[in-house]
């Protein structure tokens, strides 16, 4: 999803600590022009080289979200996301022509990397989620392609292959290590216009979109030092550009269910201020076979039917009956823990779902994760 | 018993200015104590807070040499894990250096943010308004060319505004430098701090690639001992790891022997003031006499008695301090600065703005004050308690006792004398010995001051008698009156011995030093890259400038030296990398091994290493000196030991050639210039100059600058000395005008009948000053031989082992004109008041006084 403004304002919350956030566009309109590629256009994908880096636009993200069961029968969720961001176009980070004389330091860069890790733990109740911020400097933090390798610290996620279709990930946090193979079972679906992202009416504020839907992945969760077997199915969301969303979209909520049947659903939902549903919203529908259909705002109907508090107060939605007539879908929609919220920088809600209802006029379940920006106060 | 209260009472009332002496000798004592804690915890305070503001939550530290430590070790540990299954420990880099803006030295602090917000250390943004300001200056950190923060009060002092930008001086280079933001901390912690990234830190220090340290933080209890185990395992052999609280006390500890020395002077004044207290009780006791013999004889007992006597002294005691205490806030403040600059001259840079006052020293000082006064009351007290109720009456008893008494402390005296021997003899290394013996050697010349002054007094009675019989009264009153005098007598004595004492080791110390100068800088011209701090890596000539300054006509030839520290296994060690020409090599005076041997060994990697750092590790010529290279711990032989004042840490020496290889480090810190037959040193260090100009700001220097620095920085550091010594002789001087002022007064009617027999105003005034003046003499004749005996403990034993270095005595007059000047002052001064009033009282009256 958009992250921009709000990814700015993470990185910073993050270095230092916690304060009121800023209005959006902080980095604002000189960064949105300031010497970043902007996002205009369709352009050409192509795999894997697009799994990598593309440093001239000023932020991209590697998204990882997926269910797993371990062979005793426990249910988990995880989310792993790498996020980078430029300060600063690289030309000014590093003149041709160096200001002052001398070697340069290997640490000046305007390339930060921030990830966030969190573990759905259903059967002991418990949601867990660590940050991590980085410069993009000295091996701290990084992203090379191929073979696809993302980090900070010892927190990485990459393809072993360089056609990219075996992916490892590996994270830890306070009582979760999790440790994934992954084989991608369907190739990149493009978001929007060939991959081509709107998400405002303002120009540059859109993203290049694509999206791994089916991954099947298997490997061990470490809980408190005790290793279990887990395996699942995980979906890969990945996006870069250069703007922010725009002055009267307050948030967004993200959707992304894999059903039985072998279809899945991703939408993502615009709010403006005002209570409304932008109608620069767009979804995507993939088949069974891996062949995907862009999906209008209007083409899909989202209900709330409960909400749910967070210690402060802070009303999130916490249960949904999602309908796309075009596809015969008609879904509900719950969260595996109501409180699956990230207390990171930025505050947010990012779950393990499950789903109920019908496919294509058919009665089918599923899982999915759901992401709510723009509720808690931060 | 409320008569023998009230009698008390009314005494005091009665003697305003006698009470009101006491009470500034004791509280002056008290204050001297309270300044010198004050001025040394607020020093060690300041040090403290900026430590912790740069650290943070730092468990730990991993430090290199002066090599620095591999930036990619630090890459290393973050990537890998450390205890599988546990979580890392929190890591942050450290790029540090000394810098100048403006005229202030200051810290510059690299850090990486996003790395010291794990460790709790903000990196100096957490002050701005807003987030939006937070962010805006988060993206100029970054990206910025020479971004840096300091403390907004920092800032206005300096006169830099927000997005202005200004110089600083890295080792006498310019760098630009703009301010992105202040630090809104009101504390006294950033006062010396400059923050910036770790990468523009790099660039200006010249360490790129290197880190100074990296500062960790791991979890109390087993998993943080498994971590930091661990951790150890996985350091190259060129870096440590250190307990972070400890690296602070190391660093503070460099600062001890300074701090034990200032202690040990404002327990000297203390010891003083003691001597001034029994004086001032004693003559209340004796003046009351009379009351007291009466009061015993109504049914008084002694115990009431003991008590009233050592409850006044209590009350004097308790008052003294509390006004010793604010005295001691005043003065404290003061010293500060002295202490601060010394500690900036010698050891580190810190900026101390807020006072610090330790509940303890408050305790101690008070609890001091008021024992002192209880125990110089005591002896007096049980004097007069324990006298008959009709003896009482009578003063002759006393003086017969007093006679007693002084020929008994004749032998307390050399009791005293031999027990200062002893101490010196058997405590081997202990500072504090050391003072015993010098607090013990004090006393006993006050001990034998009143049977000194009796004698003199008694042999100048018969003397000057012959001439005139109001000179045989004159001076018959001084030893008959031994009960008074002796005592203020004894102070001013004791006083004037440390003042001799500290004045002779002063000298000497500075005459050695100049010697040893003169030995020393050889060369005829020194090149250095400037800077705070010794030892600092950051100092170093650029090799570009070098070899401009090297291609300047009328130079002969040059040394080479690099001046870092290193890491031992006896914590940090300042060396120093030479490449001496031939002729140098007799810049350097041996106090052990030879020449010939250790010049050729120096040659081989032996070590020659200062006298100070021999004592402090207690190492001979042939020991092993371990310490950490490049390449982990090695051994290096001690081919020789030199005679060296420079730093009290101790030196060690080694040849440049050597260090390059082990440390792994190509950077000058100096250069000894040589100058060619006929060059002319201002001539050829101007050519110099103008080589560099538009460079590297380097200094340049003659050895007759060098010379008269390094004796102003000497001059700087006993300071504060000299202002402790001349506090202590204030304190005796205004014991003796309180003694001889009570004793004067009290013999107004027998002067009164002198005058009503034939004596002029004026000879009565002179029959007082000669008096004391004789008394300030003979106050002299004591501490002649007793202030020589304590110079030679300040040199040979206090010196020696609070610094490890070894002094020549060296004897001036002035040492001995200044204590003849204070000692004659003080009793001149003490006997103006009663020569006045004797010369212009009414005879009459004075007579029917009596």
């Amino acid at each position: 999803m958009v992250k921009s403004a709000w990814l700015a304002v993470m990185l910073t919350g993050a270095a230092w600590a916690a304060g009121p956030l800023p209005e959006e566009g902080v980095f604002g309109n000189a960064a949105r022009g300031g010497g970043f590629a902007q996002v205009l256009e369709p352009r050409a994908f192509e795999f894997p080289r697009d799994h990598g880096p593309h440093p001239e636009y000023r932020q991209e993200w590697w998204y990882v979200t997926g269910n797993l069961d371990s062979s005793g029968g426990e249910r988990f969720g995880f989310e792993l996301t790498f996020f980078r961001f430029a300060l600063a176009p690289e030309e000014v980070v590093h003149p041709a022509q160096p200001v002052a004389a001398g070697v340069e330091s290997s640490w000046r860069t305007g390339q930060i990397y921030m990830a966030h890790f969190a573990i759905t733990d259903a059967a002991h109740k418990q949601f867990r989620f660590m940050q991590k911020l980085s410069r993009g400097a000295v091996g701290l933090a990084g992203v090379r392609n191929p073979p696809l390798h993302v980090w900070i610290d010892d927190w990485s996620l990459g393809t072993i292959d360089p056609e990219g279709t075996h992916w490892t990930l590996r994270a830890a946090e306070r009582g979760y290590e999790l440790v994934l193979d992954a084989q991608v079972l369907q190739p990149p679906v493009l978001n929007g216009e060939q991959g081509f992202s709107r998400k405002s009416n303002d120009p540059g504020s859109a993203s290049y979109y694509y999206s791994i839907p089916r991954v099947a992945v298997r490997g061990r969760v470490v809980r408190d030092g005790k290793p279990l077997e887990v395996q699942g199915l995980a979906w890969v969301d990945r996006e870069w550009g250069s703007g922010s969303l725009s002055s009267a979209e307050q948030g967004w909520d993200w959707f992304a269910l894999q059903l039985q049947d072998g279809t899945a659903l991703m939408f993502y939902s615009l709010r403006n201020h005002d209570g409304s549903r932008d109608p620069n919203s767009a979804g995507t529908w993939i088949s069974a076979a891996g062949l995907s259909r862009r999906l209008a705002s209007d083409e899909v109907q989202i209900d709330v039917l409960d909400y749910w508090k967070n210690p402060r107060g802070d009303r999130y939605p916490a249960h949904w009956r999602v309908r796309v007539p075009t596809e015969g879908i008609d879904v509900d929609v719950r969260p595996v823990l109501a409180n699956q919220e990230l207390l990171t920088s930025a505050r947010y809600w990012e779950g393990a779902v499950d789903v109920t209802g019908a496919s294509a006029g058919q009665k089918t379940a599923g899982r999915g994760y759901v992401e709510l920006v723009g509720y808690a106060a931060q | 018993m409320p008569a023998l209260w009230a009698a008390s009472f009314r005494h005091l009332l009665r003697h305003p200015a006698q009470l009101a002496l006491a009470l500034v000798g004791l509280s002056l004592g008290v204050a001297t104590i309270i300044a010198v804690d004050i001025a040394t915890a607020s020093s060690r305070r300041a040090f403290e807070l900026s430590m912790d503001a740069v650290n943070g939550a730092a468990t730990h530290q991993i430090v290199g040499g002066p090599q620095g430590i591999d930036e990619r070790l630090y890459a290393e540990l973050r990537t890998h894990d450390l205890v599988p299954g546990e979580l890392q420990p929190d890591l942050a880099p450290v790029v540090e250096g000394y810098v100048t803006v403006g005229d202030r030295e200051m810290q510059l602090i690299g850090v990486d943010p996003l790395a010291s917000a794990e460790l709790g250390v903000p990196g100096g943004l957490q002050g701005d308004e807003g987030q939006n300001e937070r962010v805006a200056a988060l993206g100029k950190w970054f990206t910025e060319r020479g971004a840096v923060v300091m403390a907004a009060g920092v800032a206005k002092q300096l006169g830099v505004a927000r997005g202005k930008h200004f110089d600083i001086d890295v080792g006498g280079v310019q760098y630009p430098a703009v301010l992105i933001s202040e630090i809104r901390d009101d504390g006294a912690a950033y006062d010396t701090l400059l923050l910036t990234d770790i990468a523009q830190a790099q660039e200006w220090l010249g360490r790129v690639g290197k880190l100074s340290r990296i500062d960790v933080r791991v979890p109390a209890g087993s998993v943080g001992e498994a971590m930091v185990a661990r951790l150890r395992q996985r350091l190259p052999v060129d870096v440590q790891l250190h307990d972070a609280r400890g690296r602070t006390r190391e660093s503070l500890d460099m600062t001890r022997a300074f701090t034990t020395n200032l202690k040990a002077m404002s327990l000297l004044a203390l010891l003083v003031s003691t001597l001034l207290i029994y004086g001032a009780i004693s003559f209340a006791v004796v003046q009351r006499r009379r009351v007291i013999g009466i009061l015993r004889a109504l049914g008084a007992t002694r115990s009431e008695v003991l008590a009233i006597v050592l409850t006044e002294a209590a009350a004097l005691g308790v008052v003294g301090a509390a006004i010793g205490l604010g005295l001691g806030l005043l003065i404290g403040h003061e010293l500060i600065t002295l202490v601060s600059r010394t500690i900036n001259d010698l050891y580190f840079v810190v900026a101390v703005r807020e006072t610090t006052l330790p509940v303890s020293s408050v305790v101690k000082a008070l609890l001091g004050g008021f024992f002192t006064a209880l125990a110089a009351a005591l002896l007096p007290a049980l004097e007069v308690a324990g006298s008959a109720p009709q003896l009482g009456l009578r003063r002759s008893v006393l003086e017969e006792r007093a006679v007693h008494i002084a020929r008994r402390l004749i032998i307390v005296s050399a009791v005293l004398a031999a027990s200062a021997g002893i101490v010196v003899l058997v405590s081997g290394r202990s500072l504090f010995a050391g003072f015993a013996a010098l607090f013990l050697l004090l006393l006993s010349v006050a001990a034998v001051t009143p049977a000194v002054l009796r004698g003199l007094a008694r042999a100048a009675a018969n003397f000057a008698g012959r001439a005139s019989p109001i000179a045989r009264l004159a001076f018959g009153d001084i030893a008959a009156s031994l009960s008074r005098t002796g005592v203020a007598v004894a102070a001013l004595g004791m006083a004037v011995a440390a003042m001799i004492g500290v004045s002779i080791m002063v000298e000497s110390f500075r005459e050695s030093l100049r010697e040893w100068l003169g030995n020393t800088i050889q060369a005829d011209a020194y090149v250095t890259a400037p800077g705070p701090g010794a030892g600092r890596p950051e100092r170093r000539i650029e090799p570009g400038v070098m070899a401009r300054v090297l291609a300047t006509a009328g130079i002969g030839d040059h040394s080479e030296s690099r001046q870092v520290i290193v890491e031992s296994p006896n914590g940090p060690v300042p060396l120093t990398a030479l490449q001496l020409p031939r002729t140098g090599q007799s810049a350097l005076q041996f106090v052990a091994g030879d020449a010939a041997h250790a010049w050729p060994d120096f040659k081989e990697g032996a070590v020659i290493i200062a006298e100070p750092l021999a004592w402090r590790l207690q190492l001979r010529v042939g020991d092993k000196l371990p310490l950490s290279t490049a390449s982990g711990v090695q051994t290096f032989r001690v081919a020789a030991i030199y005679r060296e004042y420079g730093n009290d840490r101790g030196n060690v020496l080694m040849s440049l050639a050597q260090y390059r290889r082990l440390w792994h480090d190509d950077e000058i810190t100096a250069m000894g210039i040589y100058l060619a037959p006929g060059a002319q040193p201002a001539a050829v260090i101007a050519q110099m100059r103008a080589a560099v100009r538009g460079g590297q700001a380097l200094l340049f220097a003659s050895n007759a600058d060098i010379r008269a620095l390094s004796m102003s920085i000497f001059e700087r550091t006993f300071v504060i000395t000299r202002v402790l010594n001349w506090l202590a002789a204030g304190v005796a001087a205004v014991g003796l005008i309180s003694s001889l002022l009570a004793w004067e007064l009290e013999r107004s009617h027998e002067l009164a009948i002198v005058r009503s027999i034939g004596l002029t105003p004026f000879g009565a005034a002179a029959l007082i000053e000669a008096q004391t003046g004789f008394m300030g003499l003979v106050a002299l004749v004591a501490a002649i031989p007793a202030g020589l005996l304590t110079a030679i403990v300040l040199t040979d034993v206090i010196n020696r082992r609070a610094f490890g270095w070894q002094i020549d005595l060296h004897l001036t007059a002035t040492q001995f004109t200044d204590a003849l000047s204070l000692a004659l002052v003080a009793a001149l001064a003490a006997g103006l008041y009663p020569a006045w009033r004797t010369a212009t009282a009414s005879i009459a009256g004075d007579i029917r006084e009596e």
